[in-house]
């Protein structure tokens, strides 16, 4: 069986159109991702606000989602990120199908497979659907890989140029991939050795044994490693350390576009372990140890123990196909917050590579089609456990929502930040301004029709308006005690009573949500 | 059997009859005396023939120093001489011309002479290298005339004799005073304006090499002829390759010379080398002749002509070739030995359109210092990614210096080259590409000697990026015609790689200095200059443009495994340092001697010869 490029491209707009659909459900039951919001808000600031772009485009963590979605925008402000990642996901496909006419496995079991983990698995369905940095992470995951399995078949260097392109593209979607530099040590070291010819055909360890004990094969076992770290690294950290220059000399702080809730969602989106643990709900938190996380996500994902079963290839081969549990391994060393679904999914996608570029038959042609289908069917079951068992407020409440068909069709739900934006739409005006801050509220400035009217962190006079706000806004957002972000606002419930003792601010209550209130203080 | 001074040597026992059997067919193939065929292909050494000569009664006279009467020299064509090495010296009133040869027991050569001048002939005997310098410079003239000016009368658009030209003045200062008149009315505004042009540009030019490099590395192991192919070639089918040798003042190299040729896995007989030295270069031809053992190359005077450059005397070269096909070595190239037969398969199975192939060079002394470090490092990306990458876009390919191969009539038809211009490879490269023929990439690769000398790699450099500029003026003196003849991907392609190499070189320093002065000084004046986003730019450009620099050289290393070179190639900053200091040199020479041919010595590296054919040989494995 081999598919011709046009049934593919057909087959990636089915796709699409797919997870428009889907989009649109999930999207009027109320669920809407706060990373995708956060994106959407940022694009808002940057086609609507004329001051400080640069702060918004360049010294925000400039992640391909980012840079993606404002391609996007002219879908609306809100459907970018979506739009963004239901694209990447349908580009994904087309890859990953393209990419079986050189798998030694049979195509068909394989592009079921591939069809039935991109349509009804969960977290496939959550990359495309919520906006996040998910389907980016997958795909360029993906790609890197693939350049890495294709480098193995054709000794280009070609390919090791776009994995170090591809590995600066995951980077910049998820900063926490930057270890992954540190898993691709084993077979960096062990195409090292392969490259340099030494007893070819002996055991591995006999041709370290010969590489190590003769100086010459040493300096050119060291030398091609440290050249192969180099080609595959250099671009990736060089973009990182020029991010860091950039917002040294343009924020005054070189991890600004980390740590500043403005600039990155992981600041104010990520839960951490200790909220999580306090508001105990979802059991997946406890397998975040060492060993056992490892051997979760293999279960969660019965294609990637089949790929294994129908691996074969050399030594350094497997340790790629293994380099996302070595990471895994990395990352666990320091946990500080929850691990939401991308760190699930990957094993998914190289499961897909590993098939497509390393997998053989095993027993009859039967049996590997078999295992093949098998494996996707059950990973789809996997991915609706591991919502069930989700520790992330979002990813359960996503489970919600798909779990209840019952009620897809129902009428409209608003978020809470949609019923917010709507009423601060409707009493803030240049006359009567608001005073706002986007670093935990900026899920209601992507709700709202215009900017207009709302004093932000963005503008300069910001700082000067918050240390007595009654001589410049009417109202104020703040977010109350209980709300997730309360403590990285300014505005918010302490800083109001503070506000009340040191410069008489009296705020009547004027409109209340189970997180936020508008006060108006004139 | 034919009567001359060979026959007499077998009959003293100092030569073979094989030997003169293979020689008789030379001559015949090439109309050359027997003499010049066996002094030339590698038969016999000229001390022994000497000795021989001075043992049968014919001394040598030093012909440079005779009175010649040229109305009989006037009698004769140049490429008569030149192949049957005779030269009529003057009549003795009586009947008798006497005529100086390299031969004097020539009995053919007698008769023919007789005939010619209807008058009986003397024979004395002369150097066939004294011989060859006096006649290319008596009769040389038209030849080299027409080696200078035939392209300018040919093809005056495509010639560099005018360095610039009216309007190309006109636009130049016009800028000039735009960017004056604009910097009085807003410094501030215009100066950012320019900084952020000319950092986008910079930054531009290394994306698109970069861009250029990742295609070229697709192609990394591609062979376009196998071994298999050269293998399975017949001898016989193999028709005469010419190769040039332009040197100039390269005394030492010859030894090393003729040790390369050899090397070379090409029938001797159907190998035409042309050695063309200068006329006032008395060093290289007495190395010539004090060479013991037998020379395989034929050696050509070019007689003097302004401008005295390298193209120049290869233009004159192509009057006295005889291939089909036709390359051009330095004196200290070691090419990879299947070099020919892998071009003459390649340009068998190619299409006709294809008139030349690219040979990759690279260097024999590359862990000599760290400038030859960072030099192999570039040849390494630019021949072994950057060529196949442009070959596979589709767009004018500069051609190296040395290890270009061509089809001869079609070199003829170009033009030859352009003896202005003084990197005159790269400016044919483009005119293959005008005349809409095809420039190809051959994976055979010619080891050369990297420049490891400071002030002589500046010299080098300078001359490089001046032509580029030249090549760069003449090209675009009408874009619209340009874009007519080459599309608009050539258009780009080759202003991004031929015109912007020069541009970049000599906005590094300015624009590096610029920033170096705010980042380390501070200064209120400049910090006016550096609002914030004209610094986020600058820094992205900055560091962006480096780091990929840096990693396009790194990229180098893979295909030759030079892994050893890979950390050297942080050190790209200060090689384009180096750069830009030869850029700013050949911007000058531009204005002030165009056509000045700056000679980069060779010869300095301190690797013996045997280290260097173990690089070659390691180079071919």
């Amino acid at each position: 069986m081999r598919l011709s490029n046009p049934q593919i491209r057909i087959g990636s707009l089915l796709l699409v159109l797919y997870y428009v659909i889907a989009a649109w459900l999930f999207h009027r039951n109320g669920f809407e991702h706060t990373e995708a919001l956060f994106y959407a808000e940022k694009l808002k600031l940057l086609f609507e606000y004329k001051e400080n772009t640069l702060i918004t485009l360049g010294t925000t963590f400039p992640t391909t989602m980012f840079i993606g979605a404002v391609f996007f925008s002219p879908f609306g402000f809100l459907f970018a990120p979506i739009a963004l990642t239901i694209v990447m996901m349908a580009l994904l496909f087309y890859n990953m199908v393209v990419d079986l006419s050189s798998s030694s496995l049979p195509v068909k079991p394989l592009l079921i497979a591939i069809v039935l983990l991109f349509v009804l698995h969960p977290m496939f369905l959550y990359a495309a659907v919520s906006g996040r940095n998910v389907a980016a992470i997958m795909l360029f995951f993906y790609l890197l890989f693939r350049s890495f399995f294709q480098y193995y078949r054709s000794q280009t260097t070609y390919y090791l140029s776009m994995a170090s392109i591809y590995l600066t593209c995951l980077i910049f979607t998820e900063i926490n991939f930057i270890w992954m530099l540190l898993s691709f040590f084993p077979f960096v070291v062990l195409i090292s050795i392969e490259g340099i010819k030494v007893a070819k055909g002996e055991q591995v360890v006999f041709q370290y044994y010969q590489a190590l004990n003769n100086r010459s094969l040493r300096r050119k076992l060291a030398n091609r490693t440290i050249a192969l770290y180099l080609i595959l690294f250099l671009l990736p950290l060089g973009a990182v350390y020029l991010y860091r220059a950039l917002n040294a000399a343009h924020a005054g702080d070189p991890t600004y576009f980390l740590t500043s809730q403005y600039a990155n969602w992981r600041v104010t989106g990520t839960t951490s372990l200790n909220t999580i643990l306090d508001n105990m709900s979802g059991h997946n938190v406890g397998k975040q140890t060492q060993i056992v996380f490892q051997v979760f996500t293999m279960l969660l994902s019965p294609i990637f123990i089949v790929a294994l079963i129908l691996f074969r290839g050399r030594l350094y081969q497997l340790f790629t196909v293994l380099t996302p549990l070595i990471f895994f391994s990395i990352i666990l060393v320091d946990v500080k917050y929850y691990f939401t679904v991308e760190y699930y999914i990957i094993i998914n996608v190289i499961a897909i590579a590993a098939l497509t570029f390393l997998g053989q038959e095993r027993g009859s042609s039967s049996f590997s089609s078999g295992l093949i289908v098998g494996g996707a069917v059950l990973s789809i079951f996997a991915g609706v456990y591991y919502f069930s068992q989700s520790n992330d407020p979002e990813e359960r409440q996503y489970y919600n929502v798909a779990t209840s068909p019952s009620k897809w069709l129902q009428p409209k739900v608003n978020s809470e930040v949609q019923m917010l934006a709507e009423y601060i739409g409707s009493i803030a005006s240049d006359k009567r301004p608001m005073l706002i801050d986007d670093a935990s509220a900026y899920g209601i400035i992507a709700h709202l029709p215009s900017l207009s009217g709302l004093v932000l962190p963005v503008q300069k006079s910001f700082v000067t308006v918050i240390e007595n706000p009654m001589l410049t806004v009417h109202y104020m957002c703040v977010a109350k005690k209980n709300n997730r972000l309360h403590n990285f606002t300014v505005l918010n419930a302490y800083n109001v009573g503070i506000m009340k003792d040191r410069i008489g601010l009296t705020p009547y209550r004027v409109y209340e949500t189970e997180n936020w209130i508008i006060y108006s203080i004139r | 059997m034919p009567v001359c001074a060979l026959n007499n040597m077998i009959g003293v026992g100092l030569f073979t009859t094989g030997k003169l059997q293979e020689i008789e067919q030379i001559a015949n193939d090439y109309d050359y005396a027997y003499i010049k065929a066996a002094l030339n292909f590698g038969f016999l050494t000229r001390k022994e023939y000497v000795a021989f000569l001075d043992r049968s009664g014919f001394p040598l006279i030093d012909i440079r120093a005779e009175v010649i009467d040229e109305t009989y020299v006037e009698q004769c064509d140049l490429q008569q001489l030149n192949a049957y090495l005779f030269l009529p010296v003057r009549s003795d009133g009586r009947g008798t011309l006497t005529v100086a040869a390299a031969d004097p027991m020539d009995e053919k050569l007698r008769s023919t002479l007789e005939i010619k001048f209807n008058t009986k002939v003397k024979f004395v005997a002369a150097s066939d290298l004294d011989i060859t310098w006096m006649v290319h410079k008596l009769r040389g003239e038209f030849y080299v005339k027409e080696a200078v000016f035939s392209l300018m009368r040919k093809d005056p658009e495509s010639s560099g004799l005018i360095t610039f030209t009216d309007p190309q003045l006109l636009v130049i200062f016009a800028f000039i005073a735009m960017a004056f008149a604009l910097l009085t009315f807003s410094f501030v505004n215009i100066f950012i304006f320019f900084n952020l042009f000319f950092s986008g540009i910079f930054l531009f030019a290394i994306l698109f090499k970069l861009y250029i490099a990742l295609k070229g590395s697709r192609y990394e192991l591609h062979e376009t002829v196998t071994k298999d192919e050269i293998r399975a070639v017949d001898n016989n089918t193999l028709p005469v390759y010419t190769i040039l040798l332009p040197v100039y003042k390269e005394d030492k190299l010859i030894r090393k010379l003729i040790w390369n040729l050899r090397s070379l896995d090409y029938p001797r007989g159907k190998l035409d080398v042309k050695l063309l030295i200068e006329e006032d270069d008395d060093k290289t031809l007495n190395a010539v002749r004090d060479l013991d053992f037998p020379a395989n190359f034929e050696t050509i005077v070019v007689p003097f002509h302004m401008p005295k450059t390298k193209p120049k005397a290869c233009n004159y070269g192509l009057f006295f070739c005889k291939g089909k096909y036709l390359t051009i070595y330095d004196a200290e190239d070691v090419p990879d030995s299947d070099q020919l037969k892998k071009v003459v398969c390649l340009f068998r199975k190619l299409p006709r359109d294809y008139v030349v192939l690219q040979g990759a060079l690279n260097y024999f002394n590359k862990n000599e210092n760290l400038l030859t470090r960072m030099f192999t490092l570039e040849y390494s990306y630019w021949f072994d990614y950057m060529l196949p990458g442009l070959q596979s876009l589709d767009v004018p390919i500069p051609l190296g210096g040395t290890s270009n191969h061509f089809k001869l009539d079609k070199l003829i038809e170009l033009g030859g080259w352009d003896p202005f211009n003084v990197t005159e490879d790269a400016d044919l490269g483009v005119r293959v590409f005008e005349k809409r023929y095809k420039v190809g990439v051959v994976n055979s690769t010619t080891l050369e000697e990297a420049n490891n000398e400071p002030f002589n790699w500046i010299r080098q450099r300078s001359r490089w990026i001046k032509g580029y500029m030249q090549t760069t003026l003449v090209h675009m003196r009408n874009p619209v015609k340009l874009v007519g003849k080459i599309g608009w991907r050539g258009f780009f392609g080759f202003n991004f790689f031929v015109g912007f190499t020069p541009i970049t070189f000599l906005l590094y320093p300015v624009l590096l200095s610029f920033f170096l002065v705010y980042l380390i000084f501070d200064l209120e004046s400049v910090r006016v200059l550096f609002p914030d986003w004209v610094l986020y730019v600058s820094i992205f450009n900055f560091v962006a443009g480096n780091t990929l620099m840096i990693y396009l050289n790194m990229l180098a290393v893979f295909k030759r495994r030079y892994y050893e070179l890979i950390l050297f190639a942080m050190c790209n900053p200060l090689y384009w340092l180096m750069h830009s200091i030869a850029a700013y040199k050949g911007l000058w020479q531009l204005i002030y001697k165009p056509f000045y041919w700056e000679k980069t010595n060779h010869g300095l590296t301190k690797m013996s010869h045997s280290a260097a054919a173990t690089a070659a040989n390691a180079n071919q494995a």
